[in-house]
């Protein structure tokens, strides 16, 4: 079984009511920053845990690209985070947001929206695995 | 009582059975001693691939490494070999280019090797020689690599080295990340001896021995596989090996077994 567990990073400047997708960066990724992660065929994505901080509020939305080299921009919600106030919000020990790859051509991307105006940024724990359960 | 220890890697004065499938037989060797014990975990480094080389990329074309190290997104390497690291004593294996290699004189000696790719999503695969593709399906209908939909591993490979054979690595990276790679080790240098007794190689073969049993992806009995197994050990032509008998067949086994013993090298 293969587990690849690793950290992403996205900030952004913004202003008030912005919409917008971090931009990512990994540890184990030279280079970048990337628009999102493909995953690969038969694996799952597991997010296990989100960190959100900013001086501004700001609602951080995870998304799947069902398609991404055929339908790049078509995207599906499936989890959302919210900082309230500035400060930070930690979301950790939980049970995680799944989502797995029956085709290679899935990939996950955050995005923010209905955010203050200031500084944000997100860090998410990933997990790529294998595993059958 | 298990014949490997908790690297997986087979402990003293136990067996080690290599199975050919091309050949249809099997190398029995014992494990005299292991000339690394306690030291078998080896942190190598980065993938060979160097700043500027082109690789392969899924879909057609090619990328340039952007670092060295670095597997490209999408990318798919030709056939590796872990030459030594520079600047260190490593600089004097017997050849530089490959860490792993022995000659035909090195028939007492057997390299088994897991190698683990970190990330552990990078596909994997060895050819056995270098550059002749190994894995198939459907007989000989469909020749895998590691581009395939199917016929590679991901993270870990597992192999023993034979003497006077090169060995191609080749990896693949599915995902859309440049990715940092990084390789361990945990390998075995053992001392070995064929067994000289036709009756025990039969007990190993059949299974009433404990031996740990490895096969190799190698579908082809390739020039460069015959003549490791000629020169190194002395096998002959249709006599690659210790074929496998059944348990009724052990009389047949046997006087089989004492002529292919006769040929081999002391």
């Amino acid at each position: 079984m293969v587990r690849w567990l690793f950290t992403a990073y996205g900030s952004a400047t913004v202003t008030s009511n912005a919409s917008g997708d971090f931009k990512l960066s990994i540890p184990d990724a030279y280079g970048g920053p990337y628009d999102y992660i493909r995953l690969p065929k038969g694996f799952k994505a597991k997010i296990w845990a989100k960190r959100l901080t900013g001086t501004a509020a700001f609602r951080l939305i995870v998304r799947l690209v069902p398609d991404v080299v055929s339908a790049p921009t078509s995207t599906v919600d499936i989890d959302s985070e919210y900082l309230a106030s500035p400060g930070t919000l930690e979301l950790e020990k939980r049970r995680p947001v799944v989502v797995v790859a029956k085709t290679g051509s899935e990939a996950i991307k955050f995005s923010y929206d209905n955010t203050g105006a200031g500084s944000i940024a997100f860090s998410a724990d990933i997990e790529l695995t294998d595993e059958e359960e | 009582m298990s014949v490997v220890d908790k690297f997986g890697l087979v402990a003293e004065n136990n067996y080690l059975t290599i199975y050919i499938p091309a050949t249809q037989s099997a190398l029995v060797f014992r494990v005299v001693a292991r000339a690394n014990r306690g030291f078998e975990v080896f942190d190598y480094g980065p993938l060979p691939i160097r700043s500027g080389e082109s690789v392969a990329l899924f879909g057609g074309g090619t990328a340039s490494v952007p670092a060295d190290g670095v597997l490209p997104a999408m990318g798919i390497t030709g056939d590796l070999r872990f030459p030594a690291i520079p600047g260190t004593p490593l600089e004097n294996v017997r050849d530089r280019s490959d860490i792993w290699y022995l000659d035909k004189d090195d028939r007492d000696r057997l390299f088994h090797v897991k190698v683990h790719i970190y990330p552990p999503v990078i596909r994997a695969l060895v050819r056995i020689p270098t550059n002749v593709t190994q894995h198939r399906f459907q007989r000989d209908r469909v020749p895998l690599g590691v581009e395939s939909p199917l016929g590679f591993s991901r993270g870990l490979l597992e192999t023993v080295h034979i003497p006077y054979l090169i060995y191609g690595y080749r990896f693949a990276n599915d995902t859309n990340l440049d990715l940092r790679t990084f390789v361990k080790f945990v390998f075995a240098e053992y001392v070995v001896e064929i067994p000289r007794k036709p009756e025990l190689i039969f007990d190993v073969l059949t299974r009433r021995v404990p031996s740990h049993w490895l096969t190799m992806p190698i579908a082809s009995l390739e020039p460069a596989i015959q003549s490791a197994l000629r020169d190194v050990y002395g096998f002959r032509e249709h006599r690659w090996g210790f074929r496998l008998y059944r348990a009724d067949e052990r009389d047949r086994a046997i006087r089989e077994y004492e002529e292919v013993l006769k040929a081999l090298k002391a």
